[in-house]
């Protein structure tokens, strides 16, 4: 008797839930609603590459900004970050609680390619578009992923450039580099060589590095005695750290030309104890005391909305990653979806805030191939020697 | 070939090696524990004197005093702590312990120094440089390498040898229990040894920090370069750590100038081969226990 009673209250309250959930209104598209759309991105905040964690942060005030000049199309930004340490394993768990439990409409940024290869398919088989990604490969770009939109110049280019500047504006012809051996490094040792084989010359050192080593003497007296009188780096900032000691511990004077990665001048100055002055980087924005408009604006943001964060180029760099998704989401308009959103990312052509030109067409994702060079002068100061710069031999273009 | 300058830079971080080699080694002497917290806690003294450098302006060598000082305390509290609690440990269980002792000290360093990379430095300017023979450039962090080593190896030598608490601490590597018998105070020798250990280890820790940059991870590398060095001179010996660092040094400067992608594995390649001729190391006798 008991259990009949039981199971009539059970079953009257199954019905009356379906019943108040047939007449409730249909459930808005996963990722936005007419007050809000949802974006994440996922970033170091503590662990040992927290410094690139500004990245996301970065990123924060852009869409502070368009919140505060009253969002996009009647509906602001609900952003998300998720700390994964750097760790391939916490960004999927991050990125699949945003998506999954949150319900993201996009991601933007995103620091390392390791991490972010970690997701890309997740990301991709969910339909969830991903706009600037903080890391440069050619995995993220070919085979062409449609929910994939890079921003970040490809080191290969990067290495193009720069060597294009030595040779052809320091008049140095022995050149040598330092390079990490895996992805990022060898990407940087392929643009070197390619540029060089223009002009007929080659490198006249090639030494690898591995991630953790400490000590790098003899790779650094090879290079000395190789007589290079430029030495490209692809290594990580400890590794410039120990380089340029080491270099300064055996004598050995050259002009050190460092891959973007180590832009951030203060912090590269303050841990070299000042043997950073004079090392050439590429860069992939503005100076930060730049006084292009958008800077202005974003710099003066900053200080009012996130005093104490430190105007450093990956804390801005937050800022031109995730740009390009708020020009398109302006030109998708009210009716907004996830095929509208790619259509519009699709049709970004020549687009440029405080980084560089941006272009994207149905055929290629892979936004740009132009840097800016820049040099460390005294007590850490920016000094622009080049202003945008494009690799004329862009292998990506011609696919 | 630069011979005479991959010379110096060989026997320079050899020697800084074998320096954090001895401080692996006199744990083990006296417990057979393989410390696998050493490098960490060496990192923590490094971060405690980088603390006291900034944040309080010191001059260097007080901080120094006052690191060493810490790094003693460091060791013993880690084994009163940690160690001296388990109830008949094994070797196996001690390692273990060790481990987690690690990594507690990188948490405890992340969370109150940051993850991010530090400058640390030695007083000592590191573009000046000397030229004693032709191709023989040594610049003063090598010079404090050497001298500091030197100064601590005889020390050793002096302590083991003619001290009462270094006969002691031999007696109770050798048996535990007949040291006690005969009087000697175990546990108090075993504190002793983890602070001495983790005093030699914080310095060696300093010259590695200087050469590079400190972070909560950077003794980690260091850390297994060390231990192989101590293994290659045999785990029981001084002074063969110390060979054993400088070989270890040389092998990799002289083939990592022509062979830089083996750098990182060809000291590692040599010790198998070492340990499959000689399994002790190069310098201690091979000991059959008999039942």
């Amino acid at each position: 008797m008991m259990f009949k009673k039981k199971m009539l209250v059970s079953v009257i309250a199954v019905w009356a839930v379906l019943c108040v959930a047939n007449v409730a209104p249909a459930a808005p598209p996963a990722g936005f609603d007419d007050n809000e759309i949802r974006i994440g991105q996922w970033g170091p905040q503590t662990g040992p590459a927290a410094p690139w964690g500004s990245v996301a942060r970065g990123s924060k005030l852009l869409f502070d900004v368009v919140n505060e000049e009253g969002g996009i199309n009647g509906r602001k930004i609900k952003y998300f970050i998720r700390d994964d340490m750097y760790n391939p394993a916490q960004t999927v768990a991050g990125v699949k609680e945003l998506v999954e439990r949150q319900g993201v409409f996009a991601f933007v940024g995103g620091v390392g390619a390791a991490c972010g290869m970690a997701v890309k398919d997740y990301l991709a088989a969910n339909k969830i578009p991903w706009v600037g990604p903080s890391a440069a490969t050619q995995d993220f770009v070919q085979p062409l992923d449609p929910y994939l939109f890079a921003v970040y110049p490809l080191y290969r280019d990067e290495a193009n450039v720069l060597t294009k500047y030595i040779v052809e504006k320091l008049k140095m012809k022995k050149i040598g580099i330092l390079y990490q051996n895996d992805l990022y490094g060898k990407d940087g040792l392929e643009g070197a060589r390619e540029r060089l084989a223009t002009y007929k010359m080659s490198l006249v050192a090639e030494i690898p590095v591995e991630p953790t080593e400490k000590d790098l003497a003899s790779q650094i007296l090879r290079l000395k005695n190789s007589g290079a009188e430029a030495v490209l780096m692809y290594v990580s900032p400890t590794a410039t750290v120990i380089a340029l000691k080491t270099a300064a511990n055996v004598g050995f004077k050259t002009q050190w030309v460092g891959a973007n990665t180590v832009s951030d001048y203060p912090l590269m100055f303050k841990i070299t104890g000042g043997l950073f002055e004079g090392v050439i980087t590429g860069a992939f924005g503005e100076i930060p005391d730049s006084t292009n408009p958008l800077m202005v604006k974003y710099r003066d943001a900053a200080k009012r909305l996130n005093p104490q964060e430190r105007w450093g180029t990956f804390y801005y760099a937050g800022i031109l990653f995730a740009d390009p998704i708020v020009e398109a989401l302006k030109k998708v308009g009210r009716n907004l979806s996830t095929d509208a959103l790619l259509k519009a990312l699709n049709s970004i052509r020549d687009y440029q805030t405080i980084g560089p030109k941006i272009t994207w067409t149905e055929k290629q994702h892979q936004g740009t191939d132009s840097l800016m060079i820049q040099k460390c002068g005294p007590n850490a100061s920016y000094i622009q020697l080049q202003g945008w710069m494009a690799n004329d031999l862009a292998t990506w273009k011609k696919k | 070939m630069p011979v005479g300058q991959l010379l110096v830079e060989g026997l320079a971080i050899g020697a800084c090696y074998g320096l954090f080699a001895t401080a692996v080694v006199i744990i083990y002497k006296t417990s057979e524990v393989v410390n696998f917290a050493q490098g960490e806690m060496a990192m923590f003294s490094s971060f405690v004197a980088f603390h006291i450098l900034s944040a309080y302006q010191y001059p260097f060598w007080l901080a120094f005093l006052i690191t060493m000082l810490f790094s003693i305390l460091l060791g013993v509290l880690i084994e009163f702590l940690f160690l001296r609690p388990a109830k008949h440990p094994t070797i196996l269980g001690m390692i273990v312990i060790t481990l987690g002792a690690e990594m507690f000290l990188m948490g405890l360093a992340s969370w109150k120094w940051g993850a991010e990379q530090k400058f640390f430095s030695l007083p000592l300017n590191p573009s000046v440089t000397y030229e004693p023979v032709k191709g023989m450039i040594i610049n003063n962090w090598g010079i404090a390498v050497f001298a500091v080593t030197a100064c601590i190896m005889l020390f050793l030598y002096i302590f083991f040898k003619y001290t009462k608490l270094g006969v002691a601490m031999r007696a109770t590597q050798q048996n535990k229990h007949a040291a006690k018998i005969m009087g000697i105070r175990t546990e108090r020798v075993f504190s002793f040894a983890w602070g001495f250990s983790s005093l030699i280890g914080a310095v060696a820790g300093m010259f590695f920090a200087s050469r590079a940059t400190l972070d909560p991870a950077f003794m980690m590398e260091p850390f297994l370069r060390a231990f192989a060095a101590a293994v290659l001179g045999g785990l029981m010996s001084i002074p063969g750590v110390i060979i054993g660092g400088g070989l270890m040094g040389l092998i990799e400067n002289f083939f990592g100038y022509y062979w830089p992608h083996w750098k990182p594995i060809i000291a590692f390649i040599v010790i198998i081969l070492v340990l499959c001729l000689r399994p002790s190391g190069l310098f201690t006798k091979h000991y059959v226990k008999k039942v």
